[in-house]
């Protein structure tokens, strides 16, 4: 039963942790985004009907991250370049993503897909109790176990992950270096779109096989509260997001075993959890916010 | 300050204020363009459709009720989002607050109101809804002021959490024992439901919200409150210098916001559906926030964008059954208004 849960916990937690690790990306330069949401939903929903056309989860799955990428432009449009205030425009876009896949989504209710199915990495998988809670998943899961470790060493370690945090913090360093610090965050909230895209391609191509309307219910916005609750650290936001799946993956077991909770009690466990994570983090992060995005979050933003 | 430096001000802000109309005026044309070339693809006519969503408001009494129905809700989420924000907060959680006072009243009407008459059970099922939306935008004011924790995302993840409750009580203690195990609760009594004016299904909730609309500007503008509450929105600082009680103040306001959006609840209860849903109010929230943006959370102009987007909901309807697209698709046309709103807001502000 353990090993179902912490299986279950990377399974079902995998999308958050790849829409976190996007919403750190973004946040890292300053622009925090709750249109998060409507990029998850609009990667899955593009990617699952890219899947049905093609036929091939790769090509839907990288649809779907392009989805999430045009809706982030939105977002960094007006926030970068008009000048709106960032958590009304992530809002806005987290609604239009509702409207706009219901809109598109009304057909592919009902379809099947051929997506992504675990495959058993060899030898690995045959190790006891380890072997089948990490090495028994979808391709897109081995991939963003590969990501954090990449993200984590492009942003601390490199030059490009100093100009991320400069433009996070002090943007008058990188106008000193000759580097256009708008630039910097536009990219960076495009590459949060893209991976909140994928994230959302990643729940319905790979977790789910199927699109329901409004199918990533609040799972952007537990991306975008783990990215406080990590303090802005990619390992922290991956263990945040499987401690998420941990807390799905115990509904569904307990409702296997039949124990006598209420289901809608369970439902609301991960989103709980999230809020008490914020909490007991709450006191050790203020020094540790972008300065940039302290000020959004005081409300003058 | 000099009388000329005065005189230049004012000349300056008269030219600012004509400019601002004419950018907002724009800026809420232009998303009904862009939705039109959109409709256009689909083989619908959008000069029709909203030439007939003007028949529907203004061409007789009971096609106006319906808007006027379908905006009351609106105007009260979108005052539990306008109101904090004049004090600096941004709550997102009218939709959560609107479910938990919509489970309140219920709760109330159907185990302690049943036999009561209207003159006392409708105000106490009232009372009741506004305390089911405090309690739950009270959670949301405690993680701020105690836990420190933004209140946006902490409202958000509570609308989720708001929806399972309401779904655990109908497949509970609350559901009819009557419905063939369908999850709704048992339908309020008669005595209970808000009386309707003639020829229309528009119920006096709608008057509720307007009144309330008007209490909550009176406050913003006229009293020494509102004016701490605007200080503390437009400069955190100077409110702290003035030795504001800043955490207390959050704290009332976000319960204030809570209770207005938890009458809204109430009035989906007894004015419209009479029975408890899983569904309540389902996206009422989200679109009394983007009323109230619209409205740059001004009270008496946040009526005037509650009922556009009441006319827009209408025109939903129609949009599904004369060209069989999904009702939600007006969805998009309201955040349309809304990216067109926040992107033209820096122009306003000059």
């Amino acid at each position: 039963m353990i090993a179902d849960i912490l299986t279950g916990a990377i399974r079902s937690g995998t999308s958050v942790m790849i829409a976190s690790q996007g919403e750190l990306i973004s946040e890292r330069a300053g622009v925090i985004n709750l249109g998060t949401e409507g990029s998850m939903l609009c990667g899955a929903l593009g990617g699952f009907a890219v899947t049905v056309w093609t036929g091939n989860p790769w090509i839907g799955t990288l649809a779907g991250g392009v989805c999430g990428l045009l809706i982030s432009l939105i977002h960094a449009f007006l926030v970068l370049s008009c000048g709106a205030n960032q958590l009304a425009t992530g809002l806005t876009i987290m609604f239009f993503g509702m409207g706009i896949t219901a809109f598109f989504g009304k057909n592919f209710v009902s379809q099947q897909i051929v997506g992504f199915n675990p495959v058993p990495i060899p030898y690995l998988s045959d190790i006891p109790f380890i072997g089948k809670i990490l090495f028994n998943h979808d391709p897109l899961t081995y991939l963003s176990l590969l990501l954090v470790p990449l993200l984590w060493y492009v942003i601390f370690r490199t030059r490009l992950g100093v100009i991320l945090r400069a433009a996070g913090e002090r943007e008058e360093v990188l106008f000193a270096s000759g580097i256009n610090p708008k630039l910097v965050r536009y990219l960076a909230v495009l590459a949060g779109g893209f991976l909140a895209g994928i994230g959302g391609a990643q729940l319905s191509v790979a977790y789910t096989h199927s699109w329901v309307e409004n199918m990533v219910a609040g799972r952007g916005v537990v991306a975008v509260a783990l990215v406080i609750f990590a303090s802005w650290k990619p390992l922290k936001a991956m263990i945040g997001a499987y401690l998420f799946g941990a807390a799905q993956a115990l509904q569904l077991t307990v409702q296997q075993q039949g124990l006598a909770i209420s289901p809608y009690f369970l439902f609301m466990v991960p989103y709980v959890l999230t809020l008490v994570a914020l909490l007991i983090v709450e006191r050790r992060k203020q020094s540790q916010t972008p300065e940039a995005l302290g000020k959004v979050l005081a409300g003058s933003g | 300050m000099s009388i000329a430096a005065t005189i230049t001000k004012d000349n300056k802000s008269f030219l600012a204020r004509n400019q601002s109309w004419m950018i907002q005026s724009a800026a809420i044309i232009a998303p009904f363009i862009v939705f039109g070339i959109f409709l256009t693809f689909y083989k619908v006519n959008p000069i029709e459709l909203y030439w007939s969503m003007v028949q529907t408001t203004f061409g007789n009494l009971y096609g106006l009720g319906e808007v006027l129905l379908k905006a009351t809700p609106f105007i009260l989420t979108g005052l539990a989002a306008a109101l904090p924000a004049k004090a600096g907060l941004v709550n997102v959680g009218g939709e959560g607050q609107l479910a938990i006072g919509a489970l309140f009243a219920t709760w109330f009407a159907v185990f302690y109101l049943d036999t009561m008459p209207a003159m006392i059970g409708i105000p106490i099922m009232l009372l009741a809804g506004a305390c089911g939306g405090a309690v739950w935008a009270g959670l949301v004011a405690v993680l701020k002021v105690k836990g420190k924790l933004n209140e946006t995302i902490t409202s958000v993840l509570l609308n989720y959490v708001a929806v399972f409750i309401v779904g655990f009580f109908v497949h509970g203690m609350l559901k009819d024992p009557n419905s063939f195990n369908w999850p709704f609760s048992p339908e309020i009594a008669n005595t209970l439901r808000l009386p309707i004016i003639n020829g229309t299904r528009l119920h006096v909730g709608f008057i509720v919200a307007i009144v309330l609309a008007i209490i909550v500007w009176f406050v913003l503008t006229k009293t020494r409150l509102g004016f701490k509450i605007r200080v503390l929105g437009s400069n955190r600082l100077a409110a702290e210098r003035a030795g504001f009680q800043i955490n207390k103040m959050y704290f009332w306001v976000l319960i204030a916001a809570g209770a207005l959006a938890g009458i809204a609840g109430m009035i989906e209860i007894a004015g419209i559906e009479g029975r408890l849903r899983a569904s309540v109010g389902t996206n009422f929230g989200y679109l009394g926030f983007l009323a109230a943006m619209m409205a740059w959370n001004h009270p008496i102009r946040l009526m005037a964008s509650a009922f556009l987007l009441g006319m827009i909901s209408v025109a939903g309807n129609k949009l599904e059954i004369f060209s069989g697209l999904p009702s939600s698709s007006v969805n998009i046309l309201m955040a349309l208004v809304l990216f067109f709103i926040l992107g033209s807001g820096k122009l306003v502000k000059k």
